[in-house]
């Protein structure tokens, strides 16, 4: 079967200083503490979240089980990426993404990006763009209802 | 190493953002310190390796070489090989990034050089941080920003 290659981006301007957004957002353990979707996570042979190469195995509301291995984590960059190796009822393949958050120096606000590729059948494409693009704005939702102002 | 780094949020579009920051002959529309700017060689504004002569409002001559322009990453780096300021080594890069909340621009603008002699830093990184505010300001005044 011949495969698309997908990519899908989303970008918020979060209402708070980058270092509050990456104690959120960096621990690769952490998802189910403040996104809806996500319900348990573990990491995998007693490794700490922050080490690179470790694999967290969690669940999404559906119950369906993710497995996903740590590429990258830089404290400087504000950066993670990571990669899927096992996933029930998400029909993609080589699938990597991470995301990035920049300090805005005009207002002490938090740009955050966040980006997956894929490998899908083309048929499946319309519906697995939107999906996943709603996990990556929900995450920067939760992020700004936590910690932005009053917008 | 010196480095000075601005970042702001534009209010708008990606596509048009990057229609006023692409042009490596256009800062005197946007940049307050710049008075006039000119091609040299008869060059254009998007050739990798032109030369722009900058003009200051206050009489200076600024001189800088555009070393690369990717419309791909919305971004431009460009070096300055002479000026009144005190710099050696001096690069710089402008990138945008789409905010796709709202349909607003993330805008960079990061520099990195020496100082000769080396007690100028501190001066000259206030100096060239005022100066890209000052473009920020202006940018956000044409287009809008948060």
């Amino acid at each position: 079967m011949l495969l698309t290659r997908v990519k899908v981006y989303v970008s918020k301007v979060i209402d708070a200083p980058v270092a509050g957004v990456w104690a959120l957002l960096r621990d690769f353990n952490g998802l189910p503490d403040f996104h809806p979707f996500f319900t348990v996570s573990e990491i995998e042979g007693g490794l700490r979240a922050d080490t690179v190469g470790c694999v967290r195995a969690f669940r999404n509301t559906a119950g369906d089980l993710i497995r996903e291995r740590l590429l990258t984590l830089c404290d400087l960059a504000r950066q993670q990426t990571y990669c899927i190796l096992e996933v029930e009822n998400l029909p993609v393949h080589d699938y990597v993404a991470g995301f990035r958050l920049h300090p805005v120096t005009e207002g002490d606000a938090t740009f955050a990006e966040w980006w997956a590729q894929f490998d899908c059948a083309p048929a499946d494409e319309a519906e697995l763009r939107p999906r996943i693009a709603s996990v990556f704005q929900t995450a920067f939702d939760q992020a700004q209802a936590r910690l932005g102002g009053t917008t | 190493m010196a480095k000075v780094h601005v970042s702001a949020v534009i209010s708008a579009p990606i596509d048009r953002a990057w229609a006023t920051i692409r042009n490596f002959d256009g800062l005197p529309g946007w940049l307050p310190v710049v008075r006039e700017s000119r091609m040299e060689g008869g060059k254009l504004a998007d050739q990798v390796g032109a030369i722009r002569a900058l003009r200051m409002h206050d009489g200076g001559l600024v001189r800088e070489t555009l070393l690369a322009l990717s419309d791909l990453e919305h971004s431009l780096t460009y070096d300055i090989f002479e000026a009144p300021m005190a710099v050696v080594g001096y690069h710089a890069t402008i990138q945008l990034r789409p905010v796709t909340d709202g349909d607003q621009t993330f805008f960079t603008w990061a520099a990195e050089f020496a100082t000769d002699p080396p007690e100028a830093e501190a001066e000259t990184v206030a100096f060239v941080t005022g100066v890209f505010r000052d473009g920020v300001a202006s940018l956000k005044r044409q287009f809008g920003g948060r």
